[in-house]
């Protein structure tokens, strides 16, 4: 099989893993080195679906002999299949590398044999790029499911981030959907490479001729809309990642339907809003303060499809409104809904000189049309209808809703006259509700 | 009204400022290349001094603030319309209050300031991502942007620590003007159009790119289509030099 088809095959498989961030890593450099990281991340290309290249996303191979049912590469799949050799990787690695088209290298594996021997498969490609190329450049590393502690510590040794796949968020849609997998399996690497980076990260600090270990930090990937979770135990899982294994970031992926089984819900389109309403409630966790039992609770187990996380939160908790823009604490202004980080900060930075004007807050970069309900400006309240919960929600809720959600689907729409995006709230209602 | 035109270098520009900053008449700083002579106007031609470039480099400096000296780079690079008067208005400002208006992002002078600035390290920060090199020969590298700001300079840095062990050249075309590495140092060159041609006619065909466009297909996620957010993230004035998705 020739390198290209190889490629294509590969490629392909690895899509559905959406980590593709290369932030957050220090990896010294000298003068004659291939590579570098740069600590805010690259994107290098963006693909039709609005997705960012900057990792050069490959499986080693898709022969697998586990039989996931969300997974495309499935055993019992009749697909295409193929494996790279490990200097095949390394090759095309380092010449993508060298013409600027990659930022580093994103690499995972089926399982192939044992966890054990694709484990130390991988590594011995990172260790090769490592070692005899010089490759200073991203790399971020699945650690497989199952594999030895040991292979996965030599591998961290290596490679810039490393991350453990949870995809479904609790022990009983696991056992449903992937019978291979175990439980214990997934956190118990997860807990030895959070061990691992605290230990060095002290080690770091005494002396900074330490060895690095996974210095960009661990993270994971929940798929969304294939099981009966709802968004409550999603981001309580989240908040615990954050919180216990000090994971720098959860992704989720919004469930395509690859395969066709019994166990899963059929739905037409991935429920991307979804997906983006807990991507949001997401960045209220580690940006904005925020706690998951503050956004969600056992009565409102799932996100407002309709309004924002933050404006939700608001709406439910109007009697800690207006705040006064002019007096407001830094914590407090993050959580009005229309003001986000930069702009909240521009406010704190602009009142050590003088008071703030109605008409600055707009070049400040706050969207009035979301902040207005909840501010007072000296004193002033300039909200279009009074600061009454049942009038906002009037006010703010979208109007041209099926327009709002078809973005993303504006090329599939075209041509079709039935309100197909619509279909979106309905297939995560769906899959929510457990008719599957 | 007077018309004031420099060469258009850094130090051009400061000898401008040093000369303009006490001036009560309103007035216009033009690079030469960008300036259309009028009848009406009184033109004053500044010819680059560097002892008061110097002056005016030290005084933005200590005076003022580091922040300040690179806004007022990041705007020259710019190469906006009337970005020369806005950077005569900001120091004004700055030397009349402080550097501590830089904190007063509803000023309107700041605001806009803050705008320009944002543009040009966002373009230099994408297109970090953006260059596509090809080899030319066995070890040398060549690449071409046409970027809307002179984001070269702010680049150096970057390439320069990354691709150490090999020799590359970025061409902005638009400037005619190259960022040359060669292993020991990096600096910028003028470069004519010829010489691109000449340079890519050693462009080797060593299929990469094609390589690389099957990855960019075989990872795209056909159910997800969503062309807006890729036009945002990459604008479609920048494809002709990406190759993935230019043809």
């Amino acid at each position: 099989m020739d390198i290209k088809t190889k490629l294509e095959i590969l490629s392909d498989a690895a899509k559905y893993d959406v980590s593709c961030s290369s932030s957050g890593s220090r990896r010294p450099t000298q003068k004659g080195d291939l590579g570098s990281t740069a600590a805010a991340g690259i994107c290098h290309s963006f693909t039709p679906d609005g997705r960012c290249i900057s990792l050069f996303k490959i499986l080693l191979t898709n022969y697998c002999q586990y039989d996931c049912a969300y997974c495309m590469n499935r055993k019992s799949n009749d697909i295409p299949r193929a494996a790279f050799t490990v200097d095949e990787v390394i090759d095309l690695t380092i010449h993508f590398y060298r013409r600027n088209y990659i930022e580093g290298l994103f690499l995972s594996s089926a399982i192939f044999k044992s966890p054990n021997h694709t484990m130390e498969l991988l590594t011995t490609i990172v260790r090769k790029l490592r070692q005899e190329q010089g490759f200073k450049g991203y790399i971020h590393l699945k650690a497989i499911p199952g594999a030895d502690e040991i292979l996965i510590h030599e591998a961290g040794l290596y490679v810039d981030r490393m991350s453990v796949n949870i995809e479904l968020p609790s022990s009983s849609s696991l056992k449903r959907l992937a019978p291979d997998k175990k439980k214990e399996e997934i956190f118990t690497p997860m807990k030895s490479i959070s061990t691992h980076i605290v230990s060095h990260q002290e080690e770091w600090k005494k002396s900074q001729k330490a060895p690095l270990f996974v210095p960009g930090g661990q993270s994971t990937q929940l798929i969304i809309g294939a099981t009966p979770d709802s968004d409550l135990n999603i981001l309580t899982l989240t908040q615990k990642l954050y919180d216990k294994y000090r994971l720098k970031r959860v992704y989720y992926s919004a469930y395509v339907p690859v395969n066709k089984d019994k166990e899963l819900p059929s739905i037409e389109n991935p429920p991307t809003l979804r997906e983006h309403r807990l991507y949001q409630s997401d960045w209220l966790l580690r940006f904005y303060g925020f706690r998951a039992n503050e956004l969600l609770d056992e009565e409102h187990p799932n996100l407002d499809i309709y309004f924002d996380p933050k404006t939700s939160w608001a709406l439910a908790h109007l009697d800690q409104f207006p705040v006064e823009i002019n007096k407001a604490s830094y914590p407090l202004l993050l959580r009005v809904p229309g003001i986000g980080v930069r702009s909240a900060q521009r406010i704190m930075s602009s009142r050590r000189i003088a008071p703030l004007d109605y008409s600055d807050l707009k070049k400040l970069g706050i969207v009035l049309k979301r902040a207005q309900y909840f501010i007072t400006c000296n004193t002033k309240y300039y909200g279009s209808v009074a600061l009454d919960e049942d009038r906002i929600r009037k006010a703010l809720r979208p109007t041209s809703f099926s327009a709002d959600i078809g973005k993303t689907y504006e090329q599939l729409s075209l041509f079709t006259s039935s309100p197909k995006p619509l279909l979106l709230i309905e297939d995560s209602l769906s899959a929510l509700t457990g008719e599957i | 009204m007077k018309d004031y035109v420099y060469d258009g270098s850094f130090e051009g520009l400061l000898t401008t400022l040093f000369y303009t900053y006490k001036e009560k008449d309103s007035l216009c700083i033009y690079k030469k290349e960008d300036y259309i002579p009028s009848l009406i106007e009184e033109v004053l031609t500044i010819i680059t001094e560097e002892d008061k470039a110097d002056r005016v480099y030290r005084s933005l400096l200590s005076k003022l603030s580091f922040e300040t000296l690179t806004n007022v780079y990041h705007l020259y690079l710019s190469d906006l319309p009337q970005s020369e008067n806005l950077i005569l208005d900001y120091i004004r400002l700055c030397y009349q209050y402080s550097a501590t208006i830089n904190l007063a992002k509803n000023n309107p002078i700041i605001h806009k300031v803050e705008n320009y600035t944002r543009k040009v390290t966002l373009e230099a920060h994408r297109m970090i991502g953006f260059v596509r090199f090809r080899e030319i020969h066995s070890g040398i590298f060549y690449a071409q942007i046409e970027p809307d700001h002179h984001i070269l300079p702010l680049i150096i840095e970057h390439f320069q620590k990354r691709f150490s062990n090999q020799y590359f050249i970025i061409h902005d075309l638009k400037r005619e003007l190259a960022l040359v590495y060669n292993k020991q140092e990096a600096y910028l060159k003028d470069f004519s159009p010829e010489e691109k041609e000449k340079l890519l006619n050693f462009a080797n065909k060593d299929g990469f790119e094609e390589l690389f466009k099957s990855y960019y297909k075989a990872t795209t996620i056909p159910e997800r289509l969503n062309e807006r957010q890729r036009r945002s993230y990459m604008p479609r004035r920048y494809w002709k030099h990406l190759f993935e998705v230019s043809s």
